[in-house]
This record gives structure tokens, sequence and C-alpha cells, in this order.
């Protein structure tokens, strides 16, 4: 069987299994390799995409339950390749290490910040519960996604 | 065996296509709403080769209304939906809670009032207790028609509901009551909590209790209310201490569950401090 | 306001490699796909100790998809660091839960791991030796009964039995020491569990089998150990072994050693195909390589007027089922549990103990972290015994300029004495965070470490292009340290007049760089920065020959900057580097520089230690931490309400970098203080299996970190630098403990400080940590204080 769906804005067919992983149809059939399998039980927060503007762990989506509807990916932040406010802060910032974790980071502060352009430290943080960085210690990212919401 | 036509995903488009499916499908099938626990599956050792029916795309199911006298939530209302649209309400406040806490945000935005339900392995689910203590009822659906229990009765029942019937809805009764829904995750939040406290009480004019309702979440493998301590919250005023207090005098009503992430013991010790937070929670909620 | 010089060697340089992190393009190991390749998946086994009686792979060969079987026939060769211990596949015994017993590659993961289930394997099995208690024991079974027949890979460490390896310490003459009637003995027992790294990449690699020989691309720490253990196990030449290095998604020391990639390696030349293997997070769960599981004993001789009159103590690190890291890491107990103070004597015994368990390894700061955690508690619980101020008494005794190091050797500088005064001044900067710590109990502590920088031999070739860029080749590899893109062009361009940006930075490639011990131990900026920089003088010298007889001007008068060799003093003057460069191709053919570095090897005082592979620390790092927590009495959650850290750093060359390693250093040190763990259950599983039950920090779980880096401490470092990365774990354990036990007033002997632990400490059901196991050598018969048996361990006993 082959299922349609919307990526970055494109119209794509995937022929997996409808219960693949939306992670796996990304990664292995779009090569798509954004969104990171770090850990396959919505903890890490590193497959984060957005299905129809609102951010999930595509890990634990099932292909079959995006038949139809819009997804996003990290690759798609940057329109016509400039870099969006918040990936040109945390550049600016300097707050990238090995940066697994960041595609899943931006994706899930993408949409918080569309909601809460003028987000308090507090929110932020509390935003990011589900996302795993184990190199930064996340304050530093925070405090660059703290200065792009002064700028709003 | 999957369904007839062989397939092992079904995307159901109503309430009668996903019934019929079900019943075609027999003990060989399963509904899938937002998929975030059937999905882990194999990391739980456990199968994950029936036939799904994915009910996710019924709008009825998705619905959440805000009636007079009740609030009907769709089994397929997601954990994010259910914040936002409960938020302003002051008499669900511990569903409210429940369900902005719960996991984390991409998790919440999948994961539905119905999959937290019928998870029966998952004793740490934050619905369920906030749902108990807020004397939610539940319908299910199925091919010879539908039937109404409340939590406790589905809790017990929900292992053996068949094949071929789902939870089609879940209301919660308004009333004049407060409520609150105190949690306690190891780290400060992204956990599973190690043990929930649900109350919710209706309070007379002069701040005294007149019904009171504890339900006990991730404790025990399955949440349940704290009947003795509800008798003695009733009649007095809300007092978080002599709550805590009396919640200590009840703690051996439980059996902590352990494991890998707490002792049994454990959950049962923070018990009335959870208490006196939930009481206090209400003292402000005036 | 003067522009800064670009070439100027202390600057915030950003990463280059940001943008494509950000964009989603970077492509780590995970991320790659070859043509026909090939996924793996691992037999492992389901029990912890069993003889195989049977394996056979006819069902599974037949399995869908199936295109290669590796088994140990394969891979003849024997692994490990100091003893050969460690086979690539179990041959003829299971000595731990999940050790591998056959590897599958197929056209899918799903297809390779069905086949691998479907091989048939038939095991008897025997007793589980489960504890290191359970190891020590009078008449324990042997993990390894054969132990006597493996090849020695270094000499010198003492032997026996499920005793892997014991490094031994003496100094002095400790017995006497206690036997003094003026001294105070304090004894203290502590015991650590497991931590794993969940590093956001899991270990993976793709290899191929090209021309006869290997070509593995790998997410490692360290592609040189991965070329020659790959050889050694495979039974083959290490020059038919070709290691890349992609950008790395995450190290800790998990990946500095070699471990799936000869799987890979079999499997592709077997199948004739690229075959790619990544462990699932449950795989990493289940068998990291973790900080391993300790248990301390330690106690001190101390005099009225505080100082230390003796000190022994005896480390017991669970190396697993076979020896791998922990065997070099017996080494790091003399630096780091006889660090930090002066000691009138000292006899330590650190031993790597064998038991049916998952193995251990590597870990940012090892053992370190949890030394400086039993040795800060032990010097709290001796100020609490003796009436003393913990910040007086650590004044008085820590280590100063030409002070004696537990293995004899001498200390330059007085560094952590004046960085102690750091700490007091960024103390007073700011107000003391009591007050939100409401009706918690409050706790605040400041402590110190000794950590190292793990030198050793590193190459480096600059070729100098006509386009006046550079491009420098090592072995060195970008985890997220940010090192190979930071710290090392800053070195280059310094050194060569040009801007940072115009240093090409070549990915690790075995074929390219010359040897190098890898990435770790905070070495990159130390040991590949000082083979960069030399290079770079190389460079440096014969571009500047060159401009010399085109301007007419002696090399010593000329200098190298913003791209141009000018005359000294008379800006502008000169000719740009490319135009010089391009004369060279013309005069003397392309310019090319390289450089090597090696330890000068530091003394320690002869016969002071044994079974070490590093006697002294040539270039010593130091920590002062001060935390402040709330501990909640009902729940036993701790808070963290402050974290300040003074850090030596020898010259910061970017420190904006150092500090997102310090703060993220420290995070990684809070989760193991207060989260983290693995345990293990009585069939030798490891029963966090997932980062459900396993809690790393989250964004919630950290504070900003207030940081001091203190510059000038002496170090053999290019432009004096240290590494910055590894040592910001070091101390948080050690810091976050004693602000406990100070805000609970109970003895804090364990970690991590989950809140369940907590509570059982106030509560009083925690039970005490006091290691029989441990021996005691009683010499009250004599009427002196007991001892602890540090009798080293001769092979003749077992």
């Amino acid at each position: 069987m082959s299922l349609r769906l919307v990526v970055n804005g494109e119209d794509r067919v995937s022929r997996a299994e409808p219960l693949t992983p939306l992670v796996d149809v990304l990664r292995d059939e779009f090569h798509l390799t954004g969104a990171k399998v770090a850990c396959r039980e919505g903890f890490c927060g590193a497959c984060t995409v957005h299905i129809d503007g609102q951010p999930v762990v595509s890990c634990l989506v099932p292909l079959g339950m995006v038949e139809g509807r819009e997804v996003r990916t990290v690759e798609s932040l940057a329109a016509a390749g400039e870099l969006s406010p918040l990936q040109r802060i945390m550049e600016e910032h300097d707050v990238v290490q090995c940066g697994m974790c960041f595609p899943g980071i931006l994706m899930v502060l993408t949409s918080f910040f569309r909601e809460h352009p003028r987000a308090e430290r507090g929110e932020i943080k509390v935003a990011l519960v589900g996302n795993i960085c184990r190199c930064t210690g996340y304050e530093r990212l925070v405090d660059a996604a703290v200065a792009l919401a002064k700028r709003s | 065996m999957p369904g007839q036509n062989g397939e092992r995903f079904h995307a159901a488009t109503s309430l009668t296509d996903a019934i019929a499916a079900l019943a075609d499908r027999g003990s060989a099938g399963a509904a899938l709403a937002g998929a975030t626990w059937i999905m882990r599956a194999p990391l739980r050792h456990e199968r994950r080769d029936l036939s799904y029916v994915a009910i996710s795309k019924i709008d009825e199911l998705r619905r959440l209304d805000i009636l007079d006298r009740e609030i009907s939530i769709g089994a397929c209302v997601t954990h994010a939906e259910l914040a936002s649209s409960l938020g302003s309400l002051p008499e669900c406040r511990a569903l409210a809670q429940a369900a902005v806490n719960s996991a984390n945000p991409a998790v919440r935005n999948v994961a539905t009032i119905g999959g937290n339900l019928c998870a029966s392995a998952f004793a740490a689910a934050d619905l369920v207790p906030a749902l108990i203590c807020l004397d939610a009822e539940l319908e299910i659906e199925g091919a010879k028609g539908s039937e109404r229990m409340t939590v406790k009765r589905f809790l017990e029942v929900r292992t053996g509901i068949g094949p071929d019937r789902l939870v089609r809805r879940v209301i919660v009764p308004r009333t004049a009551r407060r409520s609150a829904h105190i949690r306690l995750p190891l780290r400060k939040a992204g956990d599973y909590p190690v043990a929930i406290v649900s109350l919710a009480a209706t309070l007379n004019p002069t701040g005294v209790v007149e019904s009171a309702r504890v339900a006990v979440g991730s404790v025990e493998p399955v949440a349940r209310r704290w009947e003795q301590l509800e008798t003695s919250l009733v009649g007095h005023s809300l007092d978080p201490r002599r709550a805590a207090e009396q919640a200590e005098r009840f703690c051996g009503d439980f059996l902590g569950r352990e494991g890998v992430e707490a002792p049994g013991w454990y959950r049962v010790k923070v018990l009335p401090s959870l208490v006196r937070r939930a009481v206090l929670a209400l003292q402000e909620q005036s | 306001m003067a522009i800064a010089d670009p070439s100027n060697v202390t600057m915030n340089l950003p990463r280059r490699d940001a943008r494509d992190k950000l964009l989603g393009r970077t492509r780590y190991t995970v991320d790659r796909m070859l043509p026909r390749m090939l996924h793996a998946a691992i037999l492992r086994s389901e029990v912890a100790s069993a003889r195989i009686l049977k394996i056979d792979i006819t069902r599974a060969r037949q399995m869908p998809g199936v295109r290669a079987i590796a088994l140990s026939e394969d891979a003849p060769g024997m692994h490990g660091i100091g003893i050969a211990d460690h086979p690539l596949f179990a041959s003829g015994v299971i000595r731990f839960h999940g050790e591998q017993i056959a590897a599958v590659a197929a056209d899918t993961y799903e297809q390779a791991q069905a086949a691998a289930r479907a091989i048939e394997v038939e095991l008897e099995p025997l007793p589980i030796v489960l504890t290191m208690a359970d190891a020590l024991a009078p008449g324990a079974r042997l993990v390894h009964p054969d132990w006597k027949n493996y090849e020695v890979l270094f000499e010198g460490g003492a032997r026996g039995g499920n005793v892997a390896w014991e490094a031994t310490v003496v100094r002095g003459d400790t017995e006497a020491a206690f036997a003094r009637d003026d001294v105070v003995v304090v004894e203290s027992c502590f015991r650590v569990g497991r931590q794993n790294h969940v590093s956001l990449e899991p270990r993976a690699v793709v290899a191929s089998y090209e021309d006869g020989r290997y070509h593995i691309e790998t997410s490692t720490q360290v592609p040189w150990t991965v070329r020659n253990m790959t050889a050694k196990l495979l039974g083959v030449l290490a020059s038919q072994v070709h290691v890349t290095v992609p950008p790395v998604g995450g190290g800790f020391g998990q990946k500095f050693d070699c471990t799936l990639e000869p799987y890979a390696a079999i499997l592709a030349r077997k199948s004739g195909q690229p075959v790619r293997l990544v462990y699932s997070r449950q795989e990493e769960m289940l068998t990291c390589l973790c900080r391993e599981n300790a248990e301390i004993k330690i106690r001190s001789a101390v005099t009225k007027s505080g100082d230390i009159a003796g000190r022994e103590a005896v480390v017991l690190m669970d190396c697993g089922a076979y020896g791998g890291e922990q065997i070099f890491l017996t080494t790091m107990t003399a630096h780091t549990l006889g660090g930090n103070y002066k000691l009138g004597s000292v006899k330590l015994a650190s031993r790597a103990v064998y038991t049916n368990t998952p193995p251990n390894g590597a870990f940012r700061a090892c053992n370190g972290v949890y030394n400086t955690f039993a040795l800060e508690r032990h010097t709290d619980e001796i100020c609490q015994a003796m009436g003393m101020d913990p910040l007086e008494f650590r004044r008085r005794n820590v280590l100063g300029d030409g002070d004696l190091g537990a293995t004899g050797q001498v200390f330059e500088g007085d560094v952590l004495g004046p960085m102690l005064d750091r700490m007091e001044k960024l103390r007073e900067a700011s107000h003391s965070k009591e007050p939100l710590a409401g009706g918690r109990l409050y706790g605040r502590a400041t402590v110190v470490g000794t950590w190292f920088i793990f030198v050793g031999p590193s190459t480096a070739t600059i070729n100098l292009n006509a386009d006046g860029s550079a491009t420098l080749i090592t072995a060195g590899v970008e985890l997220g340290q940010g090192t190979m893109v930071q710290a090392l062009p800053q070195i280059v361009a310094h050194e060569l007049g040009i801007h940072p940006n115009d240093v090409i930075v070549r990915n690790a490639d075995t074929d390219a760089a010359g040897f190098d011990l890898g990435v770790g131990g905070g070495r990159t900026t130390v040991s590949v920065g000082a083979a960069s920089l030399a290079a770079a003088a190389d460079v440096r010298n014969k571009i500047l020959h060159t401009a010399s007889e085109l301007l007419q001007t002696q090399p010593e008068r000329l200098v190298l900057r913003n791209g141009r060799v000018e005359i000294a003093g008379i800006e502008g003057s000169g000719m740009t580097i490319a135009k010089a460069v391009q004369h060279a191709h013309r005069l003397t053919g392309p310019v090319v520089g390289s450089g090597s570095f090696t330890n000068p090897g530091v003394p320690a005082m002869p016969g002071c230690a044994a079974g070490h592979f590093i006697d002294a620390i040539d270039i010593p790092v130091f920590n002062v931490h001060d935390c402040e927590v709330a501990v909640d009495p009902d729940t036993g959650h701790v808070e963290i309400l402050s974290y300040k850290v003074v850090q030596d750093v020898g010259r910061a060359l970017n420190p904006r970098a150092i500090h997102g390693q310090i703060q993220g250093g420290v995070t990684q040190g809070l989760g193991y203080a207060l989260h983290e763990e693995h345990t293990i259950g009585e069939d030798g599983c490891i029963r966090q299996d997932s980062l459900e039950t396993y809690r790393v920090p989250l964004a919630l779980d950290t504070v900003p970190v207030e940081i001091d880096l203190y510059e000038g401490a002496p170090s053999i470092g290019p432009l004096g630098a240290k590494g910055a990365g590894e040592v910001p774990i070091l101390n948080p354990p050690a810091a976050v403990a004693c602000a406990i036990a100070n805000a609970t007033g109970c003895r804090v002997q364990q970690l991590p400080l989950t809140p369940p632990r907590v509570l059982g400490l106030l509560l009083g059901r925690e039970p005490a940590v006091e290691l029989p196991h441990i021996k005691i050598v009683s010499q009250l018969a004599a009427g002196l204080p007991p001892a602890i048996d540090l009798t080293p361990f001769r092979a003749d006993r077992f």
C-alpha cells in the first residue's frame, strides 16, 4: 500500500508499513536525517517534528496516522536558505555542542515561541522538559532563547 | 490474523466503522488512539503484532464539549487539548493539572485520555486518579450498544473489555467543587510521577468540607480512592496540617509497588505530604 | 577601541559546525547511508553466566535477507587494556548478561534481528558472581579461571583470581603515623553506582571491505585505537584497517574504546557489502561501558593541629566481566583520592575486580569523580570529628608549590590556595540563596579537586596553501567539545598570522594523519594542540625563509600577521602569505610542516607507585566548586540553589567555549550526584533499560553556573593552555553530597542522592555502608589502631 502525506510543503508518498514510526520514514525513505533517533521512547525529544503545526515525537507516531497531514522537519526551518531567528540566535550565542539534540529543541521552541513570543526563562525551561541535551547543561541555550524572547 | 482484507492498520472514519473493524478482527485487533503506548510495546517486550484500528481521525472522539451539567471528553482528546480546554474551569482543575504536567509537551500533543485509561500496565497514568476524584464516568461503545460505568468499575474490567468495544467518551460532572492534582516526579518534571494524590472537595459557605474525594495514583498498580481519608476530611475546614496527620494515620491502607525508580515504602511515605499540598492548593483556590 | 587582531589567540571564536547542526544537515555516523548497505544486529546473551554447549546458525542462515553471520571463529584475537582478556564474541563461556554471541547482516534491520533470534544457542547455566563482595569472598568462583594465561599488555600490576589488576602507592610509614598518640583516626566508607554516558548518538559504525582493506566509518573518540584493536581481534595487519570519523554526537568517554566496529568489519568482509551497525538505546543502556560502581574505604590520622600525618585507602572498582579501561583507571586513585592535600604518609590500593556483569569503561574524569566525592566527604567527616572549620582545614592542607603528591611527585606553583581565595570572592559577590530554601533544609559546601590532563603522543601536519589558507591534518575528533573547531584553529592561526576561519581542519582519518591517543582526558587542546603548534612553527619557519629572500630581510625581522608576511613594525609592508606560498611552489615546492608531541614524563618518587600506568601527572588541573542546596524533608528532593566554579584552565584560549564545557560538565555531574544510576538485578541484567528509569538531568534540573576561570597555573600545554572540557564533572557530586550532609546532618556515604535515598537517610532507614569485605587487619592486639590490609596481591595466594 502507499500513503500520502505532505512533508515540508511537498506532497510525498511512502510505501512503508503503516505502523512504521514516522521518524524512520523521514530518515530512511525521504533522507531527511535532521530528526534523530536517540531513544524511541518519547523521552529525549531528538526526533521532534511538527504535525499540523504541533510538535510531536516522531518515533511514537505510526506512519498510518499521518496520512494526509502536514509534517514539518528541522530542514524546513530555514526558509529560502535564511536561518530562522531562533537558529540565528543559537548560532550567535555559540551554544551548539555535539548538536544531536538541536533539531528537536529547535522544533519545540519554534512552536512554543509562536504561541508565547515573550516567554520568560522559567516558561522556556518548562517547555524543554521533553528534550534531553547531554552536552550543554541547557542554561546557555536557554540564555539564547531568552535573548530572542526579549527581542520580540 | 489481521482483518478480513489482511491489513494491519485501518484508519477508521466513524465510530460505527471502528466498531465493525474491531469486531471483525476479534482478539487479533486493537484500537489505536494516540499510539504512544503501543508504539513502545517492543521496549516492554510486548507484542505489537495485532491489527490496529486507528480511531484518532473520528471527529466524534476528538470532541470536548463543556455542557451545563457535565463535560464530555471524547476518547481521542489529547492531554494538550484537555489542558487548554479545561484550564479556565475551576471545578476541573485536578484534570487540567494532570494533563498539563504529564510526560512532556511533544507527548502531550499526541497521547489521549482514552489511551491513558486503557494502558492497564501503566501505573503512573496521571489522568486516572484525577478522573476518579472528579467522579468521572466512561461510556463504552460496542456492537451491542453502549454502556456507562464509573472509572473504578472500568479499571476493574478494562483488560477484559472485549475486542469489539472501545471507550467512546469520558463524562465529568460539573459541580461547585475545588480540586487539585499533586504529582511527585523524581526530577522536577518530565518524569512519570512515583506517587499522585488527586483531591476534590465541596465546601459549605463557612468553608467546611461537605464531601471529599481523594484518589491515589502510581502508589499501587492501579489508582484508587482513599475512602478513609475522605471520611476524615468531611466536616472539617481545609487544614493542610490536619489532613497530612490524618493521611499519616491511614497510610497503612496502601502497599506501595516496588519499582526500578522507587521502592514501595517511599511511595507510601510521601503520601501525607502530597495530601498536605493538595489541601493547601484547595485552600488557595478561594 | 582597537580592533582585536584576528590572529590573537584568545578569542570567543564561534563554532564553524554550528550552522549545519542547526539546519539538521550534519551527517553523523547514524546518518550515513551507502548503496547496497546492509544492517546488522547482535545476538546477545540473556543470562549472565553459562557454558556455551552449542551454537547452530542453520536456520538463521536461511532467513530472508540474511547475507552474513559472524561468530567467535571469525575473531580469534583477544583485546584489553593491560590484559588481553576480552574476546569479541563469547567463546565457550558467557560472562555477562548482554554478551555478544553472534552478529548478523541482512538487507533490513528487522531481518537481521529476526535471524539473530533464530540462532539456536544451548547453554549450561553457571553460578553468577554478582557483586565485588561475592567476587572477593573466600572460595569465590573465578570469572576468568584462566587468568594466568592471558597476554599481559602492560607489566607491573598485581593480579590474582577475581582481582584483574591492582595498583598500589606506598609513601612514608603510615603505620607509624596511625600509631602516634597525638593523632585522631577517622575512617569513612563510600559506595557509588554506575553512570551511563547517554550520548545522544549511540555507538554506530558503517564498515566496508574494499581492495583488501577494511574501511570503518565510526562514531569514536579514538580512531587509532579502533584501527589497532580491530586488527588485533580479526587477526589482520593494522595497516589493513582504515578508520575515518564523521562528526560525533557526544562521547563523554564511552567512545574511548573499540567496541562495535569489529562486528561490522567482519560482516562487511563476509558479505562484500557495506554494513551498518547502530546500537539501540536499550543496547546502550544494558551494555554501556559505564563509569564503574565502586566501594571506597579511607582513613586518616590527623594531628590536633590539623595536619594529615597518614592516609590509607582501598578502592574497589567493578570492571565487570572484562578488565577494559578499569585496569588503566586503577592508576587514577593515586592522583585523585591521593590528591588535593599534603599527606605525611600514604598507602593506597586500587583494585579492578571481575564480576559477571556488563563491562565498564571510561567516563569523563573517570574514577576521579567518585574518588573526589569520597575524599571531600571524608575531609568533612575529619573536620566534624575534630571540630575544625572545613574551609580552614582545606586552606591549611591543600597542595601548594613544592608539596609532594601521593606518589612523591613535586607539585609546582601555588594554585589551589589562591583558587580558594577566588571562590571566596565569588561567594561574597552574590547573596546566599538560603531564603529560597523556604521551609526546607539548607546546606552549603565548598570542595576542591585534583584532576589531570592525559597527555601522550599526538602528531599534526599542516599544508600552507597557495590561497593563504592552511589545512590542519590530525587524528583529533570533534565530539561536540569544540576543540577541533575552536582551540586548534585558534592556535594554528595565531602562529601563522591568519584568521582561524582560514584554517581548514580535516576530519580524522588514519590514512591521512599519524598516530594519536585519541580524544579524551582533556588532551586534545594540549597534545593535539602542541603537535599542531609545532607543525605551524615548522610551516612558519619555511614561509619566513622563502619571504626573507624575496623581501631581502632577515627572517628574524619578519612577522606573520593579518595574512601577510610583514617587516616587523611596518604595517602593510611585505607581501601576502598567499604570494609567498606561490613563490615557494616555484622555488622549493609546496609548504608543508609537521609536528609531534608526547608527554615529558614528570618523575614520581622511586618505589612509591606499583602497577600504575601513570606514576606522576604531567599537567594537574584543579577545581574549587561551591554549591547551595535545599532538601525537602518530606520527600527527600534536593534542589540546587546555586552553583559556583573556579577552574584552573592554564590559559583560556576560548573563554566562551570553556564556559559551555563547564555548564555542561557540572550538569552531568549533578545528574550523577542526584539521579543517575544503573543497578543490577539478581539475574545480572542492568535494571534501568530506558531513559524512563535512567534519569539524566532535564532543563529544569540544572542552574546557571557562576564561573571564574583561573589562569596562570603552570602548564606544558601550548601557550600555557590546559584541557578544560573533562574536569568540570569532577566535583559536583562531592559538592552536592557535602552540602546535603551539611543540610541534613546525615552521614552521606552513597551516590546518587535520589529522593528515596535522601528520605531514607532522614528517616534513619538507609543502612550504613560498612564494606566488611575490604579487609581490616586487626592490630589491636599490638595496641595499635586498625589498619587497612594493603598487602599487594600475589599470584601465588590464589
